[in-house]
């Protein structure tokens, strides 16, 4: 005789609740101790926001309005269409590093672009060709075996 | 293993513990049990565990005097399960989707009709008795052991299950129906090989 849906239930429901819970490992209370000792032997900058020292809450605050101001600035700038002229005189002193560090970057896309367009077009696509068979090979072994050593056991 | 008894539900009408290690051990077998059943996994479930701790630490000034520590430590512990369960289930669905078209435990095997008992293992002695029911529920397919677990053990009604795993009511219904049914079917043939086995 089939048991109806309720019964069901009940007789599920009865049998899994006589079951008596599982014991924690003994090295559970140890690892969660040790945990409590190295969140609180962290350095400070390492810790949530809230237990940072008042000084660098403050810093941390005027560093980001700095980066939001020189966001704005930027923005601004391009869709001046990249027109720095207006830029350059008021913050040609305060800026004078952003010259540098342009130049700088300026020639390393340059050296970039002349090893590229030194590479013969044959080994760039061979190159190409490579690395994605690599991945798809490496993506197969990986299925191959999760489905062989896990996902069977 | 733990020498002491388990704690399965929270202990009500308690005075909550002051100290925190004190606090871990009244609640870590209920923590733990939550997890493993929901994640089918023991280092997993330490893992867990061992985060709901953490956060519990976060929060002793207030935990260590609330009558309510075990509930949240319950759903703290059943959030972060279906957190990890819903993780692993995206990182790992392209490899699981080809193993098991999932009619479930069982679906293969010819239905097999059972007596209702009051119990599948009146004579059992408890270890032996969740180590069969344990097993039991492991041969079941994830997305029916895990809202059978959430309603019988948990006690979590159905719509509340079906918000958590964000799939339909209709679905929970069915699943746990199902889960039911094959847990019934594995358990009456684990009870048969028991009693054969002890005659």
């Amino acid at each position: 005789m089939k048991p109806s849906p309720e019964q069901l239930e009940q007789i599920i429901h009865e049998t899994l609740r006589s079951v008596p819970a599982h014991r924690a490992p003994h090295s559970l209370e140890a690892r969660v101790l040790a945990a409590i000792e190295a969140r609180a032997a962290r350095p400070w900058w390492r810790q949530s926001f809230a237990q940072w020292p008042m000084a660098a809450r403050v810093a941390f605050v005027i560093a980001s309005a700095g980066v939001a101001k020189l966001v704005l600035m930027a923005t601004v700038w391009v869709m001046a269409g990249f027109d720095g002229a207006q830029y350059a005189s008021a913050f040609s002193t305060q800026f004078a590093w952003i010259d540098t560090a342009s130049a700088i970057m300026q020639g390393i896309a340059d050296f970039c672009g002349t090893v590229y367009r030194g590479i013969p077009p044959l080994w760039l696509y061979g190159g190409l060709a490579f690395v994605a068979t690599m991945y798809a090979a490496l993506f197969g072994l990986g299925a191959a075996a999760y489905r062989t050593l896990y996902a069977n056991r | 293993m733990n020498d002491e008894p388990p704690v399965q539900t929270p202990p009500s009408g308690l005075i909550p513990p002051a100290d925190f290690t004190t606090f871990m051990r009244a609640y870590q077998d209920m923590v733990y049990s939550t997890a493993v059943r929901l994640v089918k996994n023991e280092a997993q479930a330490e893992d867990i565990s061992q985060e709901v701790f953490l956060k519990a630490h976060e929060h002793f000034d207030n935990l260590s005097t609330s009558p309510t520590a075990g509930g949240w430590l319950k759903t703290v512990a059943t959030n972060l399960s279906l957190n990890h369960l819903s993780r692993y289930r995206n990182r790992w669905r392209f490899f699981s989707e080809f193993r098991r078209d999932d009619g479930g435990a069982g679906a293969d095997e010819p239905e097999i009709e059972f007596a209702a008992p009051d119990t599948f293992f009146s004579g059992v002695d408890a270890e032996e008795r969740r180590s069969l029911v344990e097993e039991a529920l492991a041969k079941l397919p994830e997305h029916q052991r895990v809202p059978l677990v959430l309603f019988h053990f948990e006690e979590m009604p159905y719509d509340e299950i079906a918000r958590k795993l964000r799939i339909s009511l209709a679905k929970v219904k069915t699943d746990i129906l199902r889960a039911r049914a094959a847990l019934a079917q594995i358990l009456a043939r684990s009870a048969n090989r028991h009693e054969n086995f002890n005659a």
